[in-house]
């Protein structure tokens, strides 16, 4: 039997530890201790531009025609297509965009981490930077924090662009019950800058929590090429559930007591 | 310098050609060998099924409540309150919970879950050598390394698909009792529009998403190679490739289930 509560168990011991080690770098991100290293975290927001914009951007377009084709066919099934426009709204930039964000980062970006960190520690590069008098969690851990911190919210921005266009292509192109323009009317009437806003807040979130996740499982791997690879595996199961938490916490603290849709009076 | 940028990404365009290629020929090798005699795999089947059991139903359980609570459940129900229909979000949830992120999130969590592990597993045999030791002992590591991954993901994504909406039912159950309504209206509506074609379809998508992930990570895993770094590497890839292919396939597959079955676009 405890076998199979093997992984909650794991999660108890290490959320501590994950907490504590993420205060940290934050830390040291906050009291400018990170800029010391500001090149090393060019360096790393341009990997994440190079490596991961293109595959987040990829995903998040699946995403948007999902998105598209579902809101599409359900108020089809209404009697009300043009009103497509509202599911396509409400989906790309409140839910879809962040989870997308989330997932992608947390396969991408957080595994990538733990990949490199974890090989770094098994192979002792992280013994000998501490002996050269550079402090590996600021190097490593916080100028990466910081990185993300500079490129990712552009990188969500334009992942927002890209998803309307697939949900405007599924809709009005694929499916075709609604008129470009009513489906636009439509589209940009259910949403506002705030809730823009509110979904930046939502992914960046997620974004902090996966860099300090996967900081945290690539810097305690141990157990050689084995261990990078169980570490890189848990921190995905991790990041994913994490992803999902801030998630649903977020939509009901920006729209769980008011929805804010032009609705009534 | 701008034809070396051409060339690079020439090459990792037909590398990326060349690695789906050989995915596709380790599919049909996999499903040729699973159904040709004889049948070495069955312990390792039951072995590889109860360990992704293990590590997916916890993490599942979670992220399928809290998804459903929060994007379809809440995000839903605000517009639904203000028409006072809430009764409906029991249809809404035929869309969402079952027909949608169910399979979606089973996908997600069996690929982070178990596909990483065994991408892990195989990796480290890779790097140790064992796989080529097998060969030498005349064992076919595609018969008895990859089939009853194979085939135990497959069963388990099936599986988890239906306690995939189970749970996301129960977060709508959840988002109406936030709202104080009664439940009456919301399982009228539920059962009213959910069909026998959702349950299959959905199914149905999960056992391929199941299929998909365990070839990109036993792909991954079996030709990893660079040492420590390596296996994290293929780790991180297995993981990328293979929730682009679910995700990918899920909106094929939508699309071809919403065009072929027109009562499935119809309000009861």
């Amino acid at each position: 039997m405890n076998a199979w509560l093997e992984v909650p168990r794991g999660w108890l011991d290490s959320f501590g530890e994950i907490g504590r080690f993420g205060l940290r770098v934050a830390g040291l991100v906050y009291s400018g201790r990170a800029l010391r290293f500001f090149g090393e975290a060019l360096r790393q927001s341009g990997i994440l531009i190079l490596g991961s914009a293109l595959v987040i951007w990829g995903f998040v377009f699946i995403l948007g025609l999902q998105c598209g084709l579902q809101g599409a066919y359900f108020f089809r099934a209404q009697g009300a297509p043009a009103y497509a426009g509202l599911f396509a709204a409400f989906c790309d930039l409140r839910e879809a965009m962040p989870y997308a964000f989330g997932y992608m980062l947390s396969a991408k970006v957080g595994t990538g981490i733990v990949a490199e960190i974890g090989a770094m520690r098994i192979s002792e590069e992280i013994d000998a930077l501490e002996v050269m008098g550079v402090p590996p969690v600021t190097f490593l851990c916080a100028s990466r924090l910081l990185g993300a911190w500079i490129a990712l919210p552009f990188i969500y921005l334009v992942g927002i662009g890209v998803m309307y266009a697939a949900s405007y292509l599924t809709v009005v192109q694929q499916v075709g019950d609604v008129s470009s323009g009513g489906y636009s009317l439509i589209f940009w009437m259910f949403q506002d800058p705030t809730d823009l806003i509110f979904s930046l807040i939502k992914g960046m979130t997620m974004a902090t929590v996966i860099v300090l996740a996967g900081c945290y499982y690539g810097y305690t791997a141990s157990g050689g090429p084995v261990g990078v690879g169980t570490a890189t595996a848990k921190s995905m199961v991790f990041n994913i559930v994490a992803v999902h938490i801030i998630g649903m916490l977020a939509t009901l603290v920006f729209w769980g007591a008011n929805p804010r849709v032009p609705i009534g009076g | 310098m701008a034809r070396k940028a051409v060339a690079t990404r020439a090459s990792s365009a037909t590398g990326l050609f060349t690695q789906v290629g050989n995915m596709v020929i380790l599919t049909t090798r996999t499903i040729s060998s699973a159904v040709r005699p004889p049948y070495p795999y069955g312990e390792e089947l039951v072995d590889q099924f109860l360990f992704a059991l293990r590590l997916c139903w916890f993490p599942l359980l979670v992220t399928t409540f809290a998804l459903n609570l929060g994007a379809p459940g809440l995000q839903a129900a605000g517009p639904l309150q203000i028409f006072g229909a809430l009764d409906r979000l029991g249809g809404f949830f035929v869309l969402t919970a079952i027909r949608w992120i169910g399979p979606l999130v089973t996908a997600l969590i069996v690929a982070g879950a178990a596909g990483t592990a065994i991408t892990a597993d195989l990796g480290a045999r890779k790097i140790r050598e064992e796989l080529d030791a097998l060969q030498v002992l005349g064992v076919d590591p595609v018969k008895n390394l990859v089939v009853p991954r194979f085939l135990a993901l497959m069963a388990i994504t099936a599986l988890l698909d239906v306690f995939a909406i189970v749970f996301g039912l129960t977060a709508g159950i959840a988002a109406e009792l936030l709202y104080n309504q009664s439940l009456g209206g919301f399982f009228a509506t539920l059962f009213s529009n959910a069909s026998i074609t959702d349950i299959w379809g959905s199914v149905l998508m999960c056992t391929m998403f199941g299929a998909i992930i365990s070839v990109v990570c036993c792909y991954k895993g079996m030709t990893t190679s660079g040492g420590a770094a390596g296996v994290g590497r293929a780790v991180n890839q297995a993981v990328v490739t293979s929730l682009l292919g679910v995700f990918a396939f899920s909106y094929v597959f939508t699309a071809v289930l919403l065009a072929t079955n027109p009562e499935l676009q119809t309000i009861r």
